[in-house]
C-alpha cells in the first residue's frame, strides 16, 4: 500500500450554468499522505466543496485524475463509485445530515448496512464508535434530542464506520457554536493523532484550520499556497511558533505559551 | 434495523399525511372491492329471477295444458282471472337476492291463482242450473277452497303493512264417480301413499309442503282445525297453485270450515276444448255476477306474459352488461386514482427527501438500495390502504354499489313498495381470504406501479446535486 492515500493531478472542474462556464477548479495538484490531517482553506466560491465532492466521488472532474488508495476514481461508473464511497471514504457534512428518524446508533450503523455487515456486528461497532466520540450514553437518542455538537460527533462516528481510507469533512464546524467547534476539531485532531485517521477538511475558518497539520489555500479554483498547522509541530515535538520542545499531548507551548490545541477560550 | 424498519419509520414520521393518503387509498380500494360484489349480486338476482320465472311458467303451462277444457266460475273480486296481475308481480324476488328464491309464494295470490276462486263463498244451491245438462258441458265440479293463514305485519318506509300469509289451503272436491276418475280435479303427481278416490271421507291428501307444516306422513293422523283426518297420500305440486293445498272430500271440507252448502268455485268442463268459449258465454249469460275464466284464456295470457317477461329479462340482462361496463370503467378509474395518489405522494416524498438521498448516496448506498427503500414505502402505504379499503368496502358496499352502479329492475313498471324495496340492493362484500389476498395483491401491485417512477428518480439522484438541494 502506497504512502499516499490521495493523489490529485491536474484536476479541473467546469460547471455550465446556462450558457456561462464556471471554472470551479483549475489544475489542482494535491497529495495527501496516510495519517495526514489536511485542511483546505479558501473564501466562499473558491471551489473547496467542489474539490471535496470530487475527492469523495460524489462528483466527476472535467479533466485530471484522482487516485484514491492507488485507484483512479475519475473514470469509474456510478456503480463502481458507490462501492468506493462505502468502503474508502467517510463523509462529515456541515449540516451533519443524520437521518432524523433513526437514533444515533442506527445512524452510525447505516454505512455498515451497505457493506452487508451482520446486525450484531454493526451494533457492536456502532456502540464502540459512539463511545470513541464520547456519546456512549446517547446511543439511543434521536438527532433532535442531541445538541449540534453531539450530532456532529454522531456524524463523525458514522464516517468512521467502515474504516475508510480517508475522512472528508466539509465545514464540519460551520454550524457549531465556539465550544462545540473546538470539541469537534479536537476530536478530529485526536483521531488523526491517535488512530492515524487520514482527514481532509474544508473550512473557511482560519483558526480552526490552524490546528490541522497542513493548510492548503484555494483561491478561484487554484491552490495558491500551503502552510503548516500546529498539528505538524505536535507530531514533530517542536512548537510551530517558537521551535521549543513540546509533547503531542501538550495543549500550549511550554516555551512561548501559545495554544497548540483548540481551547474554549481560543 | 433494516430497510423495512426505515420504511415504517418514514411512514409514521408524517402521521397525518400517511393517514390521509391511506384513507384516500382506502376509498379507491373500497370501490374496487365493492363494485365486483355489486355486479355479482345483480347478476345473481337476475339469474335467480330468470330461473324462477321460467320454472314457474313451464309448470303453469303444463298444468293449464292438461285442463284446457276447464272453465272456472267464481265470485272472486280479488283478481280478474289470472294471478299474475299488476303489483302482484312486482317480484320481491328482485330485491337483490334477499328474497330471490322466495319469488311469489302462492299465498300472495290469495289462496291459489288457478283456483280462480279467491275465497268468496257462494251458495251452491243458487247455481244448480250450472250443470251437465247445459249444452256442450261434460261435467260441473263444485269446489270449496279455504286458505288458512296468519297475519304478518311488515314495516317498510315507516309504514306498517299487514298481509295474510297462507299456511295451507284446504280444497274440498266431490269424491264421487265418475268426476274423480274422469276429470282433472285432483293432483296427478302422487309421491307417497295413494290419491283420493271416490267415496273417501275423513282422509286427506297432503302436499309435500303440508307434510312439513303438520309434521306428519302417510298413514298418520293429522289434526286440521280441531278435527282429525288420516293422511292417505302426498302429492308433489304440479304448479305453484297447489303447493300449499291439501285435498279432502267436499262435504268434509264444508263441515270443517263451517261452510255447509257453500262453495268457492265451480269447475265446469266442456265437452271439448273447442266448446270452451261458448260454455263460458252461456254461464256468463246465466249468472252475470260470476267471474268466468277459461284455462284457454289463462294460457294465452300466460303466453303474452311470458313474452313480456322475456323482453323484460332481456332488458335486465342488457342492464347487467351495461352495469358491467360501468363497473369496469369505475374500476379503471379507481385503479388509476390509487396509482396516482401513490405516484404524487411518493414524488413529493422523494423531492422532500432529496438531501437525505444525497446523504445516503454519499455514505455508500447504491441506486438500487435507495430505489428499494422508496418502493417498499410506497407498497407498504398501499397495503395499509388495501386493509382500510377492505374495511370500508365491507361496511359501505351496498351504498357504494348503489351509488356507482345503474339499478337493475326489469319490472320497474310495477308500482308499490315492493318495487321501491327492489332498488335497495342487498349487496354484501364477503370478506373471504381470497378477497383479502386479491385486494392486498392489487394494493401492492398498484403501490409498486405508482412508486416506480419516483423511486427510480430517487435512485438516479446525483449525490453532489442532492447535497446542494435546499
Amino acid at each position: 500500500m502506497s504512502d499516499v492515500v490521495l493523489d490529485v493531478e491536474h484536476l479541473s472542474k467546469t460547471y455550465e450554468l446556462g450558457k456561462r462556464h464556471v471554472q470551479a477548479l483549475s489544475d489542482v495538484n494535491l497529495q495527501v499522505k496516510r495519517g495526514e490531517f489536511v485542511s483546505v482553506m479558501g473564501p466562499s466560491g473558491s471551489g473547496k466543496t467542489t474539490l471535496l465532492n470530487v475527492l469523495g466521488c460524489l462528483d466527476t472532474p472535467t479533466s485530471g485524475r484522482v487516485l484514491l488508495d492507488d485507484v483512479d476514481v475519475t473514470k469509474m461508473s456510478e456503480k463502481e463509485l458507490y462501492r468506493i464511497r462505502r468502503s474508502k471514504v467517510g463523509f462529515v457534512f456541515q449540516t451533519f445530515n443524520l437521518l432524523p428518524y433513526l437514533n444515533a446508533r442506527e445512524n452510525v450503523e447505516l454505512p455498515m448496512e451497505c457493506v452487508g455487515k451482520p446486525a450484531a456486528e454493526r451494533r457492536r461497532r456502532a456502540l464502540e464508535l459512539l463511545a470513541k466520540v464520547g456519546l456512549a450514553e446517547r446511543a439511543e437518542h434521536r438527532p433532535q434530542r442531541l445538541s449540534a455538537g453531539e450530532q456532529q460527533r454522531v456524524a463523525i462516528a458514522r464516517a468512521l464506520a467502515n474504516e475508510p481510507a480517508i475522512i472528508l469533512a466539509d465545514e464540519p464546524t460551520g454550524n457549531l457554536d465556539a465550544k462545540s467547534k473546538h470539541e469537534i476539531i479536537k476530536l478530529l485532531a485526536d483521531l488523526n493523532l491517535k488512530q492515524g485517521t487520514t482527514i481532509v477538511m474544508v473550512t473557511h475558518d482560519q483558526q480552526i484550520a490552524s490546528y490541522t497539520e497542513r493548510m492548503v489555500y484555494l483561491n478561484s479554483g487554484r491552490i495558491t499556497r500551503e502552510k503548516q498547522g500546529t498539528l505538524a509541530g505536535r507530531k514533530k515535538h517542536a512548537c510551530p511558533y517558537c521551535g521549543g520542545k513540546i509533547e503531542p499531548g501538550d495543549e500550549t507551548c511550554g516555551t512561548c505559551g501559545k495554544p497548540l490545541m483548540p481551547t474554549e477560550e481560543a | 434495523m433494516g430497510v423495512l424498519t426505515r420504511a415504517v419509520r418514514n411512514i409514521s414520521r408524517r402521521k397525518t399525511r400517511a393517514l390521509l393518503v391511506v384513507v384516500a387509498l382506502g376509498f379507491s380500494m373500497a370501490i374496487m372491492v365493492s363494485i365486483p360484489a355489486g355486479v355479482t349480486a345483480n347478476q345473481l338476482s337476475t339469474q335467480s329471477l330468470t330461473s324462477n320465472l321460467s320454472g314457474l311458467i313451464t309448470q303453469t303451462e303444463t298444468s293449464l295444458n292438461q285442463t284446457l277444457t276447464e272453465v272456472d266460475c267464481s265470485l272472486s273480486l280479488r283478481f280478474q282471472g289470472f294471478g299474475f296481475s299488476g303489483g302482484q308481480f312486482s317480484a320481491g324476488g328482485f330485491a337483490g337476492g334477499s328474497q330471490a328464491g322466495g319469488f311469489m309464494p302462492p299465498s300472495e295470490f290469495g289462496g291459489g291463482p288457478f283456483g280462480g276462486g279467491g275465497e268468496a263463498a257462494m251458495n251452491a244451491s243458487l247455481y244448480t242450473d250450472v250443470n251437465a245438462s247445459l249444452p256442450d258441458v261434460a261435467a260441473v265440479v263444485p269446489v270449496l277452497q279455504v286458505s288458512i293463514g296468519h297475519n304478518v305485519t311488515i314495516e317498510r318506509f315507516g309504514r306498517n303493512f299487514t298481509r295474510v300469509v297462507a299456511d295451507y289451503v284446504i280444497e274440498g272436491v266431490p269424491l264421487v264417480s265418475p268426476l274423480v276418475d274422469d276429470y282433472p280435479i285432483l293432483p296427478v303427481n302422487i309421491t307417497a301413499g295413494r290419491n283420493l278416490q271416490a267415496g273417501d271421507s275423513g282422509v286427506v291428501l297432503l302436499s309435500e309442503n303440508n307434510t312439513g307444516y303438520f309434521g306428519v306422513g302417510v298413514g298418520d293422523n293429522v289434526t286440521i282445525l280441531g278435527q282429525t283426518f288420516t293422511v292417505v297420500g302426498v302429492h308433489g305440486a304440479s304448479g305453484v297453485s297447489d303447493r300449499l293445498t291439501l285435498y279432502m272430500n267436499l262435504s268434509d271440507a264444508q263441515a270443517l270450515t263451517n261452510n255447509t252448502g257453500q262453495i268457492t268455485l265451480l269447475k265446469v268442463f266442456a265437452d271439448n276444448s273447442a266448446d270452451v268459449s261458448s260454455v263460458a258465454n252461456e254461464i256468463s249469460a246465466l249468472h252475470p255476477e260470476l267471474t268466468v275464466v277459461t284455462n284457454q284464456q289463462r294460457l294465452s295470457q300466460l303466453q303474452a306474459m311470458q313474452a313480456s317477461y322475456g323482453s323484460a329479462l332481456q332488458n335486465a340482462e342488457s342492464t347487467v352488461s351495461q352495469m358491467q361496463a360501468t363497473a369496469t370503467q369505475e374500476i379503471v378509474v379507481a385503479v388509476a386514482a390509487t396509482s396516482l395518489i401513490i405516484f404524487f405522494l411518493m414524488l413529493y416524498t422523494v423531492r422532500e427527501r432529496t438531501r437525505e438521498i444525497g446523504t445516503l448516496k454519499a455514505i455508500g448506498f447504491s441506486g438500487w438500495n435507495i430505489m428499494s427503500q422508496f418502493m417498499l414505502e410506497g407498497v407498504l402505504l398501499s397495503l395499509l390502504g388495501g386493509v382500510v379499503g377492505i374495511i370500508i368496502g365491507y361496511a359501505t358496499a351496498p351504498m357504494l354499489a348503489s351509488l356507482l352502479l345503474p339499478h337493475v329492475n326489469p319490472f320497474n313498471s310495477a308500482a308499490g313498495f315492493r318495487n321501491a324495496a327492489a332498488s335497495s340492493l342487498s349487496i354484501q362484500v364477503l370478506v373471504t381470504p381470497t378477497l383479502v389476498l386479491a385486494a392486498l395483491a392489487a394494493a401492492a401491485a398498484l403501490g409498486a406501479l405508482g412508486t416506480l417512477y419516483p423511486a427510480w428518480r430517487a435512485s438516479r439522484t446525483r449525490p453532489a446535486e442532492a447535497m446542494r438541494y435546499e
